[in-house]
């Protein structure tokens, strides 16, 4: 059984950054968000419900797992 | 400082001023009426809503001229999860303070209106301490 805390990184960071240097502004009107969670998500602080991490990846045309992802 | 904080800010100063001009209307509540005792006390809650309602507008007025750019409150999930944790804190330390309140009413004798004064300003130090979490939270 998984009872232990795992922590869930992204790569909201560098894909936004990739995708035409877009703002965190810009991300968070995409995904219907304020920018304050955008900036706690990419600083890990907080982790997005399935259904905006969805709504993230498509923001950048990317598989879920491509843009949040577990680290051991 | 973002729009959260700020509005967190400006409840609770609405909330600590109208407490404050309860307190200092109260300061004789042994030699008033019940009905002066709640009179203040309605008029405070009455008078901390307006009061919230006029400093949000105030401190995103001030806000907008500082910056000079409109900032738009937007509720999302994360800010419902932090609206869930501060509702969970003032339902808890409200209704902690009212079973005190009823308890020490019966214990001591107290008047009823000590205890109307104890559970309105119980209510005001929670709704307090849960912005206080809020600001904490969104730090």
């Amino acid at each position: 059984m998984l009872k232990k805390k795992i922590q869930i990184e992204n790569m909201v960071r560098k894909l936004r950054f990739n995708n035409n240097e877009m703002t965190q502004q810009q991300l968070a009107e995409e995904v219907g968000v304020s920018r304050q969670t955008i900036v706690a998500i990419e600083k890990y602080k907080y982790t997005p419900s399935l259904d905006l991490a969805f709504k993230i990846a498509l923001a950048f045309d990317r598989e879920i797992q491509e843009v949040f992802f577990i680290t051991q | 400082m973002n729009i959260k904080i700020r509005n967190t800010f400006a409840e609770i100063t609405g909330a600590s001023l109208a407490m404050i001009w309860m307190w200092l209307n109260l300061t004789e509540a042994s030699l008033m009426t019940i009905q002066a005792v709640s009179k203040v006390l309605a008029q405070g809650i009455g008078g901390s809503i307006i009061l919230i309602i006029a400093l949000h507008i105030i401190f995103n007025i001030l806000s907008s001229i500082i910056t000079g750019q409109y900032e738009e409150d937007i509720d999302d999930e994360r800010d419902k999860i932090f609206e869930l944790y501060a509702l969970q804190v003032s339902s808890a330390i409200f209704g902690i303070s009212i079973v005190a309140t009823l308890v020490l009413l019966g214990w001591f004798n107290l008047t009823i209106i000590s205890g109307l004064i104890a559970i309105t300003f119980s209510g005001f130090i929670a709704s307090i301490l849960s912005l206080l979490l809020k600001i904490y939270l969104y730090r």
